[in-house]
């Protein structure tokens, strides 16, 4: 069996194929077809391995025949290929275990060797009874020596001296040399269990290890991640390693040297995989993993960059298609490739759904993930903070607070929180535990509220989980720690009332205490550090958030949180309705109820709550109450500044400060911050400026929006921004919403009364300008002739120097005055009303500041009113050009007013000039930036070429693009003629076209009928028809000249027995003289000749010959001149006609009628006009010429021939 | 400062229709003005008629640039597109190339794009196909001619070059004291 490589397969070819085009060579017992594809999935090689069962010649024959032959597309390429490495080890498992079942080649040896000394006699290599010497028969070698032992005899080579010998050792003669071995018979093996050894040991882990006994794996516990001091060196060299396989990274190993934090911040995609590397990271396993997850992420990038490389796009790509792509994207995309990684390192992982980018996650976790970003900022500074305490360890119980600040911070959020609460704890705890005893009750309150709260959260669907999961970088709480916290949570949870006094005491303590402990975080300097201290925390919640689940199962009891619940519980009443409302915003119902429900609240909390609605009516904020849920959030907001006051006193600071802790956490949350001290809020900018470049728009905006307002109240507005709850979130949000909606309603306002007051000025107007026109209406009733007097006096100069000027707009009402001018002149005052009024008219002209009563008219007049306005000024009369003219115009006349010149006379020259005017200045220029673009798109044709015009048609086409439906026949229109004509035509062609295809199919059959009617015997015609005949035949013309020539009777028996009468006779005639103007004297052969042709060639070509008589006439008298070679034909032809004549004129008249003209044309064609003896001596002379000439141009033929082979 | 001649219009619109196409029409048909390609120590500037008037004014060995540089026509009559016309000519573009932000920087400075750093590019592509690179971003960077088309962009590896670099916005910093 062969296995041969098939290559140059196409695609499509299947194993079949291959199968029957080879199985002619051979039994083809596997086909292997292997395809290569490329990234896109698009094959580029196939090829293939057969197995084939197959003979020497045949696989020659296979290999001549189908390598480098063409199939189906390809070119094969046939070679031997090794055998399938599957085979290959089948066969040599299959050899091994046979080699295992045959016996080795010595044993067989052996086997044989011991047959052939049994045959001799010897067992088991004793021979009993044989004296020592003796040689066994058939062995040389073999020698029994003493006791009876057979021995082989040893060949010992020696070497001294230069001499090498052998030396024979013959165990016989050595015999006393040898002992008997089985005298003491067999020792009994010891077992094996005896052979082992045990060893003994205590309980410890080693001795257990040793044993083989490990104990069942606990997952590995997050190490103390923050720096405890006596800890700190150790964590630090504990994660070394990690470092060290880490700082691949540059800017990460910058991260650590912080020692903030180990770890971790890998590249986004690093971090997917991150979760493996949790837990201590000292042992080589731990490294070696870690490793490899980075090559796997590293791998997985490359992958990733190089799969979705390349991304094609068509023309019609827009922006805007991908908005939420670019949008993530600003962010990178105009950075060097430097920062890059630091970029990437700063944005959580691309894929996980809590980017804006992902929609189809419920509102809910996106918010939290947001706020978690927030809050992780926030967080930063605070541990900042912590972290200088903890690494000072000034004070125990400074320590303490702090923590329970953080504490009470971090219990904010129910559901986002815990994780970070309890990053914190469990830092707190490895660092404090020990110290204080009291903070382990105080913890484990929290813990357990923690805890319930993760019981919620894990009620939310796995995809929050996995969310956060992917988040996770890297695990750095210790199992211990976590065991530890774990427990004491249990014990601590049976004491509840202790521990709510101990939480009552701590939180009142906590507030106080808080601002001498955060000192201004130092850390807002770098964006690393700062970026560094964003994931730590994200690390440490996402650790926290896996842990949860474990947890969760190990503590049940929750009696302590239970406790504080009953405590406040209108609190925590109103801390579920937030979180109901953090659910459905939207929903208003739901704000009412919250309200209604803030009103209990309000009882419970009784003073403060009162206090804090005084002082927050105070503040700026409380003008927004008109709008129910604002006024709700104005309250929550409130708070804030409530506190803030509180703060100063600090007696009631501890109250507030408790109930905001348990109740509303942002509350406490601000209460902290403020305590924090505005030292903070140096990094707090440094962080708004990070928040405002990495985080998501919404951020930007509510900053942008709150930046105003938080010029006002510092602190607070920076509690607002820095709020990272979702319910703080929409607390603040809301309140800035409102002043936004202020801010909004008072532009709207402003645009309102903008608006309206311009609609009052266009009433204004509108007004004024009714009133003007009726003013103008009324006022010739009112002032009648003195009035209009008045004005015809004093206003005669200026009307005349007006009229020159007055534009087209009044030109209307000039002739009116012009007239009233001349009347003027007269000196009488009739017209006075329209003088008032064009009067009026030209007021209004006069003041263009004023409302106008025209002043919807064009801007061409408004402009030509405001240049009579300037030119009322000077003398307007002869200014400019047209001026000019009108100036020589009445030069001609003299002052004589009759003769004054009007516009009138000018307005056709005036335009003109003008227009003349701008076009000069105008069109030069223009013309030339005209003909230039012109010229410009001219070459821009010629280099598109064909593009250009397609367009060019594309354009005209939709010019000319028509809505069919809305068209109508117009028989008016000339265009429309084509329609109507078309129709027409078209109907008429088709009916023709079907006429003339029926007439088409009708034609043969008609011509097949007559075709087969026609066909009969000559002589059974002649028989019939005799009698019918002879009066046509005497009609004829040429028959009758030719009788002239006919020669003798004698000939009628040799035709025609049986055609006794004249008619044949005359026939006999015709025919002779026809035979006589040819061959003269042997007419009688010819004319048996041509008897006997006719019976033969009647029959045949009939057809031909019926269809068209006159062409066939044509054919005969073609060529004088050959008529020697034609002779015989033409004289058949004419004959068969001339039979043909006679026979269907006797029958029927069916082709000829009687006195046909083709009957007395058509012979003429075959008889002379010429005498015979003229034309046979023509005929003579003609035939020596051209023997003569055939001669001569033969001999020259014959000399040209010779001539060329004599060269 | 004259109008180009008939041979310095052709040469330059056969550049620029390896960009924009039939699109030049729109250049020089304008709507909303008119505008017109001028030809001033051997660079071709682009202005509205406006700014013609008024460069009038100008001696012509005291005018630097006027309108918008499109190009300059070398000593071989060649015409070479500067940067300065990208403005113009980037939302006429009808072959596209976005380069990833790691190449981004590269390109502007003076090299030529890899298929690495090619993050999308428009169908169809011709090879030497004049193409506008833009960032991920949709932010034009620069000019291009495509070295290899579409499809072979698919395939090539990674380090090869799939367009050429002709000019990109970097010049404006590095070639400032030349780009008028």
């Amino acid at each position: 069996m062969r296995r041969l490589y098939v290559g140059g397969l196409s695609h499509l070819i299947t194993e079949k194929d291959l199968k029957d085009r080879f199985g002619k060579f051979g039994k083809v017992e596997d086909v292997e077809l292997r395809t290569r594809k490329d990234e896109d999935g698009v094959p580029y090689k196939t090829f293939g391995y057969i197995n084939i069962d197959i003979s020497d010649v045949d696989l020659k024959k296979c290999l001549t025949v189908l390598n480098k032959s063409k199939w189906k597309g390809g070119t094969l390429q046939i070679e031997m290929a090794k055998e399938s490495f599957l085979h290959r080890l089948a066969e040599e498992r299959q050899a091994a275990t046979e080699q295992c079942l045959k016996p080795p080649k010595a044993e067989d040896k052996r086997q044989k060797l011991l047959d052939s000394l049994s045959k001799a006699g010897v067992e088991n290599f004793t021979m009993k009874a044989a004296v020592p010497g003796t040689e066994i028969a058939g062995h040389k070698d073999w020698i029994v020596s003493k006791f009876g032992r057979v021995l082989p005899v040893l060949q010992l080579r020696c070497q001294k001296g230069n001499k090498a010998r052998t030396l024979k050792y013959d165990p016989s003669k050595y015999c006393h040399n040898i002992r008997k071995l089985d005298r003491d018979a067999t020792v009994e093996p010891t077992p094996v269990t005896q052979l082992t050894w045990e060893v003994q040991g205590g309980d410890d882990d080693i001795s257990k290890k040793r044993r083989g006994e490990f104990p069942p794996y606990q997952p590995p516990r997050p190490k103390k991640s923050r720096t405890n001091v006596v800890n700190s060196c150790n964590t630090a060299a504990k994660t070394k390693p990690s470092q060290i396989v880490e700082a691949v990274n540059p800017t990460e190993a910058h991260r650590f040297k912080n020692g903030f934090l180990q770890s971790t911040n890998q590249r986004a995609t690093h971090r997917r995989g991150a979760y493996l590397n949790d837990g201590d990271v000292d042992s080589d396993e731990e490294i070696r993993r870690l490793v490899e997850a980075q090559q796997i992420s590293h791998s997985a990038l490359q992958q990733v960059s190089e799969d979705d490389n390349l991304e094609v796009v068509g023309f019609d790509y827009l922006k805007s298609g991908k908005k939420g792509r670019s949008e993530d994207k600003n962010e990178d995309d105009y950075d060097s490739a430097d920062t890059d990684e630091l970029f990437a390192s700063r944005k959580p992982p691309p894929p996980p759904p809590q980017k804006k980018s992902a929609p189809p996650i419920p509102e809910q976790l996106t918010e939290n993930n947001t706020d978690r970003r927030k809050k992780r900022l926030k967080r930063k500074g605070k541990a900042g903070g912590q972290e200088e305490d903890e690494e000072d360890l000034l004070d125990a119980d400074e320590d303490l607070t702090c923590w329970k600040s953080s504490t009470t911070v971090q219990r904010r959020d129910a559901s986002k929180q815990n994780c970070q609460t309890k990053g914190g704890i469990s830092e707190k705890q490895s660092n404090e535990m020990a110290d204080l005893p009291l903070s382990e009750s105080d913890f484990s309150d929290d813990e357990d509220e923690d805890e319930e709260e993760l019981d919620s959260d894990d009620s939310c669907s796995d995809s929050d989980y996995e969310g956060m999961f992917s988040n996770v970088t890297h695990l750095e709480i210790s199992l211990a720690d976590l065991q530890r916290l774990a427990e004491e949570n249990q014990e601590t949870s049976d004491t509840t009332a202790p521990s709510i006094l101990s939480t009552g005491l701590e939180q009142k303590t906590n507030l106080p205490s808080g601002p001498t402990e955060q000192p201004a975080p130092k850390k807002g300097t770098l964006p690393e550090d700062i970026l560094a201290a964003i994931l730590e925390d994200n690390s440490s919640e996402d650790e926290q958030g896996r842990k949860k689940g474990k947890r969760k199962g190990v503590i049940t009891s929750l009696p302590a949180f239970q406790g504080t619940r009953a405590l406040n519980q209108g609190l925590d009443e109103f801390m579920k309705a937030q979180k109901e409302q953090d659910e459905r915003r939207d929903v208003k119902k739901q704000k009412l109820d919250s309200a209604a429900q803030l009103n209990p609240r309000a009882t419970t909390s009784g003073t403060t709550n009162q206090q804090k609605h005084t002082e927050t009516k105070k503040t700026p904020e409380s003008r927004h109450k008109d709008m129910e849920e604002q006024k709700r959030k104005g309250d929550v907001v409130k708070d804030m500044p409530a506190t803030k006051g509180l703060k100063g006193t600090p007696s009631e600071a501890e109250t507030v400060s408790s109930s905001s802790n348990s109740s509303s956490d942002d509350d406490g949350e601000h209460g902290d911050e403020k305590e924090g001290g505005k030292s903070l809020q140096a990094a707090v900018t440094a962080k708004a400026s990070l928040l405002s470049s990495s985080s998501s728009f919404e951020e930007d905006e509510e900053k942008s929006t709150q930046d105003p307002v938080k010029a006002a109240p510092s602190t607070a507005s920076d509690s607002d921004s820095f709020s990272s709850d979702e319910d703080e979130k929409e607390e603040h949000s809301l309140p800035r919403v409102s002043l936004k909606a202020e801010d909004e309603e008072e532009q709207q306002r402003k645009a309102n009364m903008r608006r309206l007051a311009a609609v009052q000025q266009r009433q204004k107007e509108a007004e004024e300008h009714k009133k003007l026109i009726q003013g103008a209406l009324a006022n010739p009733d009112a002032q009648k002739a003195g009035a209009g007097k008045h004005i015809v006096f004093g206003s005669d100069d200026e009307d005349d120097e007006e009229e020159v000027e007055t534009t087209s707009e009044i030109s209307t009402s000039k002739k009116p005055l012009f007239q009233e001018g001349q009347s003027d002149d007269d000196s009488t005052s009739d017209e006075a009303p329209s003088n008032q009024n064009n009067r009026n008219i030209e007021k209004e002209r006069l003041k263009p500041s004023g409302p106008q009563l025209f002043g919807g008219s064009d801007a061409e007049d408004d402009g030509d009113e405001k240049e009579d306005g300037g030119r009322f000024d000077i003398r307007p009369q002869f200014e400019g050009r047209a001026g000019q003219k009108l100036m020589e115009l009445q030069s001609r006349f003299g002052t004589d007013e009759r003769f004054r010149m009007d516009s009138r006379f000018l307005e056709d020259d005036e335009k003109k000039d003008e227009e003349s005017e701008g076009k000069d200045s105008m069109t030069q220029d223009d013309e030339a930036l005209e003909q230039e673009r012109k010229k410009n798109l001219d070459i821009l044709q010629s280099v598109l070429g064909s593009s250009q015009q397609t367009s060019s048609k594309t354009s005209s086409k939709a010019k000319t693009f028509r809505d069919v439906s809305s068209l109508h026949y117009d028989p008016s229109k000339e265009e429309h003629a084509a329609f109507e004509t078309t129709a027409d035509e078209s109907k008429e062609s088709k009916s023709a076209r079907k006429k003339k295809r029926e007439e088409a199919q009708k034609l043969p059959e008609v011509s097949k009928e007559i075709y087969f009617d026609v066909s009969g015997d000559l002589t059974t015609m002649f028989g019939l028809t005799k009698s019918d005949v002879p009066g046509q035949e005497e009609n004829t013309t040429w028959d009758q000249e030719k009788e002239e020539e006919a020669g003798g009777q004698d000939e009628e028996p040799t035709l025609l027995s049986s055609a006794p009468t004249a008619d044949l006779n005359a026939d006999k005639e015709e025919s002779a003289g026809f035979k006589f103007s040819f061959f003269g004297d042997d007419t009688e052969t010819e004319n048996k000749l041509t008897a006997e042709y006719k019976v033969e060639s009647i029959q045949t070509p009939k057809a031909s010959w019926q269809q068209d008589p006159r062409f066939q006439d044509s054919s005969s008298d073609e060529d004088e001149d050959e008529q020697e070679e034609e002779e015989e034909p033409t004289s058949t032809a004419t004959k068969m006609r001339e039979e043909e004549k006679e026979t269907p004129s006797k029958v029927n008249l069916f082709f000829f009628h009687p006195e046909d003209i083709r009957l007395t044309e058509g012979p003429r064609l075959f008889c002379r006009s010429t005498q015979l003896e003229n034309q046979r001596e023509q005929w003579e002379e003609r035939r020596n010429e051209l023997r003569q000439e055939y001669r001569k141009k033969h001999k020259n033929a014959r000399r040209k021939l010779k001539s060329s082979q004599q060269r | 400062m004259r109008p180009l001649t008939d041979e310095e219009t052709k040469i330059m619109f056969e550049k620029l229709s390896k960009y924009i196409g039939e699109n030049i029409k729109l250049l020089v048909d304008r709507p909303d003005g008119t505008y017109c390609f001028r030809l001033h120590n051997d660079r071709v500037y682009y202005m509205s008629e406006k700014i013609l008037k008024l460069a009038t004014n100008i001696s012509r060995d005291k005018l630097v640039s006027v309108g918008t540089c499109f190009g300059k026509f070398t000593k071989t009559r060649k015409f070479r597109l500067h940067i300065t016309a990208l403005e113009f000519l980037a939302p006429y573009a009808k072959f596209k190339v976005w380069v990833k932000p790691g190449a981004e920087q590269s390109f502007l400075y003076g090299n030529h794009v890899l298929k690495s750093g090619l993050g999308r590019i428009t169908e169809n592509t011709m090879q030497y196909q004049g193409v506008v690179v833009y960032s991920m971003a949709d932010v034009p960077l620069g000019f291009g001619v495509a070295a290899k088309t579409t499809q072979e962009c698919r395939r090539v590896d990674p380090m090869s070059i799939v367009v050429f670099h002709q000019a990109d916005v970097g010049e404006f910093i590095r070639n400032e004291d030349t780009l008028t």
